[in-house]
This record gives structure tokens, sequence and C-alpha cells, in this order.
């Protein structure tokens, strides 16, 4: 046991060291402040611009009711969002198009708007910018004329827009997520921080897996190893290897969970306009079955890593061996979306049980609906087990495979390396 | 009381053996060479010894009890494939490299600065290894041989790729462990060096020991019936001589071995006149000679069975 605390300080101070941790560990908080930081940021201080736009109104009599639509779009200061010119048609209305086209690449313009004729019996209004990606302002022009137009409609026939407009209101619908301490809204937090976890699993899960391998394949091709076993069995080095590099995830979590628990509460803080930004409260169990489930995960997936960097001989060929690896990590986070759907469904449960889909899924499932105990107990239970026979396997593997240099070995090697080794 | 015992080890890699049935016994405090060709199973042999590879069958006993990890404690191993970790730094490395073999703390840390001292590499303490030149890091590889302070030394090929300053560093090194009552087994294939220090060797070829005990014994076993004739002139006539069963010449150096019974003395007279002899030296065979006998000797009979 001493040997191996050995073999982990060494793999934890030469790994902690390394470039790519100190900058892994700083950019990916960073990162998230840039994703979740900067468009709440953008949209509290940028007030925005008002617009002028043209209007040719052909139909005679939209206009007013148009205009007024529109004042009721204010920018954050209390100003009019849009300012509207109307233009007197002219017999050549081409000739008019052209010349609003002129004021619009003047800037004198931001917009025009044409109106036609018979736009109550369906005729196209068009709407010309120079860029027509702002979909915002174009959602709110439909929507103007829209009830403009609908209204007008209305009247005509002899009905009262007001009433009518009561008659077609719609229903409000809210998801709320029962749970035993009672009921609590959702607008789709849930879905946001299964989706962030059980991400971070999947990334870290691939990530550390990797350094196990890339550290045994060093190993290897520096021909330190066989110093190393001179004092060390195998499964020591193997197991002080495993237990280094998942100490140094877990500092790294503990690095970001800290940092994200400041900038959370720091953000909370700062940002009490961001009215419809609801960030929804994680309950404890689910960050200790994160740490549950990714330290069981990165158990039994370190194993399967352990044992390629012990087979091969290069780079390249580790990269072969791990692909079938990595798409048993893939498979569940491209079921996810089927699980966050149905996730009791019967599929749900068996695919949640299988150890090496279990890690994902049913960290997924605590996440969006806590399944019965039995299951989530019993997935751990089997994961266990296949920890203890995936180390049994690949201490046989890595004993053979690290002193193994040259071609790397068919699967039929591997099988007499077990049974021998 | 032996440092090795050996008995009767045989590792086969599928049909291929490696090593057939090899046993030999080393007492302590001797200096000990494994010599054989390449290929023949030295390697194999110390990486069994090592607990590295599991022997398919026969007994090892290291220090007169089972190797085990306790045993791995005390015994400091070279192996052929040199390597260090490249991006630690050479006293980090160290320390660890004495942890793991049961040297920690304070005690470790003053075996590493005499050891730094010892070979010149103080000022290189907190350099990464990858920065050190190959000759430095060969003595690194040596100081993390030496570090724990080892009852016996199994060294692959200690001498491999030095330069004579350094190899005669590490020979001084060796027969100071000697004296000190420590046991030293070492591989080659270079002669020379085993003539030198070895005190008993085992020859290995073709996964078999072909010859093994004392290394003087051996020798003499062979016999006083080799001239070494250092002369001028030509000497291609003494080929023709009845006495003569092998000859090595270098042109002004000559290595004569005669058949067996026949007189070495008798021989000088048949010279004198018609080459110019500057030394005429009746000695034992040089190991080099015994090596290429015995292997070379094996050789031709396998080729003939095949």
């Amino acid at each position: 046991m001493k040997k191996i605390l050995s073999v982990i300080k060494r793999e934890y101070i030469q790994a902690v060291r390394t470039k790519g941790f100190v900058i892994a560990t700083i950019l990916v908080p960073v990162l998230m402040v840039a994703v979740f930081g900067i468009p709440i940021l953008v949209s509290l201080i940028s007030v925005g611009d008002q617009k002028t736009i043209g209007v040719i109104d052909l139909s005679q009599g939209i206009y007013k009711a148009f205009e007024k639509r529109l004042e009721g779009h204010k920018l954050k200061d209390g100003k009019r969002r849009y300012i509207l010119e109307k233009v007197r048609p002219s017999a050549d209305i081409e000739e008019l198009r052209e010349s609003l086209r002129k004021e619009i690449l003047d800037k004198k313009l931001s917009a025009y708007i044409f109106i036609p004729e018979d736009i109550s019996q369906g005729g196209e209004a068009q709407y010309a910018s120079l860029h027509t990606t702002d979909f915002e302002e174009t959602e709110n022009i439909k929507g103007a004329l829209n009830s403009v137009v609908i209204e007008k409609r209305l009247r005509k026939e002899g009905l009262d827009p007001q009433k009518i407009g009561k008659y077609l209101q719609g229903v409000k619908l809210t998801a709320i997520k029962v749970t035993k301490k009672g009921e609590e809204k959702d607008t789709g937090g849930t879905f946001a921080y299964s989706y962030i976890l059980v991400l971070t699993l999947y990334m870290s899960l691939i990530f550390y897996g990797t350094a196990i391998m890339r550290g045994a394949l060093e190993e290897k091709t520096s021909r330190v190893v066989e110093v190393v076993l001179s004092s060390l069995k195998p499964f020591q080095l193997m197991a002080g290897k495993i237990l280094g590099i998942g100490a140094v995830g877990f500092t790294q979590f503990s690095i970001w969970a800290v940092f994200g628990i400041f900038a959370f509460r720091y953000g909370k803080s700062k940002i009490p306009i961001g009215a419809d930004f609801n960030i929804p409260s994680v309950p404890i169990y689910v960050f200790v079955y994160f740490i549950v489930f990714f330290l069981l995960g990165f158990f039994l997936y370190s194993t399967f890593f352990a044992a390629i960097g012990s087979m091969v001989n290069s780079e390249k060929e580790a990269q072969q061996f791990q692909t079938p690896v990595i798409m048993f990590l893939v498979v569940p986070v491209l079921l996810m979306m089927f699980v966050l759907r149905s996730p009791n469904s019967t599929l749900s449960v068996v695919l949640s049980m299988i150890p090496l889909f279990a890690p994902i899924l049913m960290l997924m499932r605590v996440c969006v609906l806590f399944p019965p105990f039995i299951q989530v107990g019993g997935s751990i239970v089997l994961l266990i087990l296949s920890i203890m026979f995936m180390i049994w396997l690949a201490s046989k593997i890595y004993r053979v495979g690290i002193l193994m240099y040259g071609k790397p070995p068919k699967l039929k090697e591997i099988a007499k390396w077990v049974k021998y080794g | 009381m032996n440092a090795l015992e050996i008995e009767n080890i045989s590792k086969r890699f599928g049909d291929f053996y490696a090593v057939n049935k090899l046993s030999f016994k080393i007492p302590r405090g001797i200096i000990y060479g494994l010599l054989g060709p390449n290929g023949a199973g030295k390697t194999t042999t110390i990486r069994m010894v090592m607990n590295i590879i599991i022997p398919d069958e026969g007994s090892i006993k290291v220090l007169d009890q089972k190797m085990d990890e306790k045993m791995k404690e005390k015994v400091g191993y070279l192996p052929e494939d040199r390597g260090l970790y490249p991006k630690m730094k050479v006293g980090e490395l160290l320390l660890f490299l004495a942890e793991i073999r049961g040297i920690t703390g304070s005690k470790a840390r003053k075996e590493i600065d005499l050891w730094l001292d010892r070979f010149d590499l103080s000022g290189w303490k907190k350099k990464k290894v990858e920065e050190l030149s190959r000759g430095m890091q060969q003595k690194l590889q040596f100081i993390a041989t030496v570090i724990h302070q080892p009852e016996l030394f199994i060294l692959d090929e200690p001498f491999a790729g030095l330069d004579p300053v350094n190899t005669k560093l590490i020979k001084d090194i060796m027969l100071e462990m000697k004296e000190q009552g420590r046991t030293i087994i070492f591989s080659t294939h270079r002669m020379e060096q085993v003539e030198m220090i070895c005190d008993d060797i085992c020859l290995i070829n073709k996964a078999e020991s072909v010859l093994e005990g004392n290394l003087s014994q051996i020798k003499k076993q062979y016999g006083k019936n080799t001239v070494v004739l250092d002369y001028d002139g030509d000497a291609n006539f003494i080929k023709d001589f009845p006495e003569v069963d092998k000859i090595d010449d270098y042109g002004k150096f000559m290595e004569i071995k005669l058949k067996e019974r026949s007189d070495p003395h008798a021989l000088l007279p048949k010279l004198v006149g018609k080459i110019g002899i500057n030394k005429f030296e009746i000695k034992e065979p040089t190991l080099n000679a015994i090596f290429i006998e015995k292997v070379g000797a094996r050789d031709e009979k396998d080729t003939v069975s095949h």
C-alpha cells in the first residue's frame, strides 16, 4: 500500500504540474462564464438604437393604427424603438421604392415597409432593410401589421375586436415538477443542469481515461517501466496510476465547484433584472450522485484505458484501440434525449442498468426523476462488480502488455495473456 | 548462503524456448558474469529472476528466499532497455525510485545527494531528465540502480554505450560493492570485461547453459596450450604444422591453439630464424577463444543436425 501511495503521489504531482492541467482548470470556468455571462451582460448593457422606418401605405387607413401598435415597443431608456415616416405614395411606385432604397443605403432610413392595397385580402407586405437577420424586428412588425389587419376585418364584419380578442385568448400551461418537498415551477432548469452535468461527466471520463492511457504508453515507450516493475507489482503500478489520475480529476472538479458556487452567488446578486433567466436550484443529492457516478465510471473506464495503454506502442495505435471504448461513452450520450423524455420506460431502465452506460444514463435519470432506489442501488452494485472484474482482467493484460514491444496484439493473443498472465 | 539459486527454469514464448532447463548457483560476495551471444536468453533469465516474467517451470531463490516484494527492495536492477521518466526532475525521480524500494525521507535524500555528487550530477538535481545528455542519463540510470543500497545487483549490459571514463567509474563501484560483501551479477557479450572482473561465469547459448563455474578453473580446464606470438615477417607456414589446431592471425600478432597433448615449448625452436619474434607467450586460452569455440561448435553441430 505504501508503494501504491508513492505511485499515486508521483502521478498526481506530475499531472497537476502540466500546462494542460493548469490551462484546462482555468479555461473551463472562463469559457463557462463567457458562454452564459456574455449574452446576459450584453442584453443588460446595450440600450439599442432608435430606428427610422419609412412606410408606403397603399391600403389607406392602416398606417395610423400600425404606428400606434409599434409605439408599444420601447427601448430600455423609455424612448420609442421605432420612428415611422409616412411616405406619400406617388404615381410611380417603383421610382418611389428606388428613392427609399437610396435613403437606406445612405443610412437615412434603417428600413422601409411596403403595405399593398389588398393587404386585408391576403396581399403581401414587404419589409426591406440592409440586413434581414434581426428576427425580433421582423416579428415585431409582422405582429403589429397582423393585429391591425385582423381588427380592420373584424370591424368590417361588425364585430368587436376586443370581444373577439377575449374569445380567442389562448390557455396557459406551466410545467410543475412534483417532488417530495412539494411543487416547483420548472422553466427548463432541470433539463439544463442535467445536460451540463452529464456532458461534464462524459467529457471528464474521456479526458482522464485517455490521460491514464497516455501515461501507461509513455512508461512503455520511455522504457522506464522495467525499472519500476523491478520494485512494484504491475497491479500496484496500474492501481497507483488510476488512483493518482482520479485524484487529479477530483481536484479539478473541486476547483471548478468552488469557482462555480462563487460565480453563481456573485452572478445572482448582480443580475436581478434577468427575469426570464431562472437559475434552477440543483438539489444536493444530485451532486452526491454526480460524484458517485463519476468515480464509478472513472474506475470502470480507466481499467479499459490502462489496458489499452499497456498493449500498444504508439499514440496512433492507441487511437485505434480507444475508439470502441469511446463508443461505449458516446452511445449513452446519444440515448440521453430518449431517457429525458421517458425516464421510467422499460428501455430506459434496462439501458441505465448496463454498467458501461450506467454512469451517464443513471445520473440522467437521477436528475430528471429519481428512480426507484432498488434501480439506483442495483446499478451501483453492478458497476462495482464489473469494476472488480475489469481490474482483474486489465491487470492481467497490463502485466504482459507493458513489457511487449512490436506489433499490437490480436484479440486471440490478449485472451492468451489473460489465461496465462 | 547463496545470492541466487536457479533450478531448472524454462520459459517458452509460443514454440520458441527462450530459456531451457537452466540451473546455476551464485555464492554471495562475488561478481558473476552471465555471458552469451545476442538472443541467448540472458535477459529473459534476468527478468525471471526479477519476477517480471514468470517461468513456465523451475524455481528461483534470491538471497535464499523466494522473490517477493520485500526481496525486491534488496535487489538493484539495471535493465537492458534503459529508461527514466523524461519529464521528472532528477531529484524527484531518484526519490520516487528510492521510495518504491522502501527508503524514504531524509535517509533517501542523503543517499541521493551522495550519489549525485559522486557522479558529478549535483548541479542537475532540479533539472528535468530529458534535459540531460545521453551520457548523463546513463549515469543517472546507474544511480537509480544503487540508490537503495541493495545486497544483490543485477546489471544487464552495464557497460553498453559508456565512454571509457564512465566505464571505469562503474567498474570501480562494482568492485567496491564486492568488497562490501555484496553480490553482482551482470550480463554481457564483451569478454575482455568479464576476464578482468568476474569470479564465476555462466555461458548461455540458445537457451541452455553450455559452460558454468569458476573462471580460473574453467581456463585451467582448457589447459596451457595456447601460444601468443608477437612477430615480424611471413608466418603463414605455421598453419601447416601438425600440432596446430587453430590460428587467429592479426598480421603482427597471432593466437595459436595447439592440439591436445602437444608441447608448446617445442614450437619455439621451429620458428627461430624464420620470423622475427618479439614475444612468445604460453598461456591459457582467452575467454573470447573459449566463447567462440563453445558457441561456434554448437552452431556447427546444429547446422549438421538440421
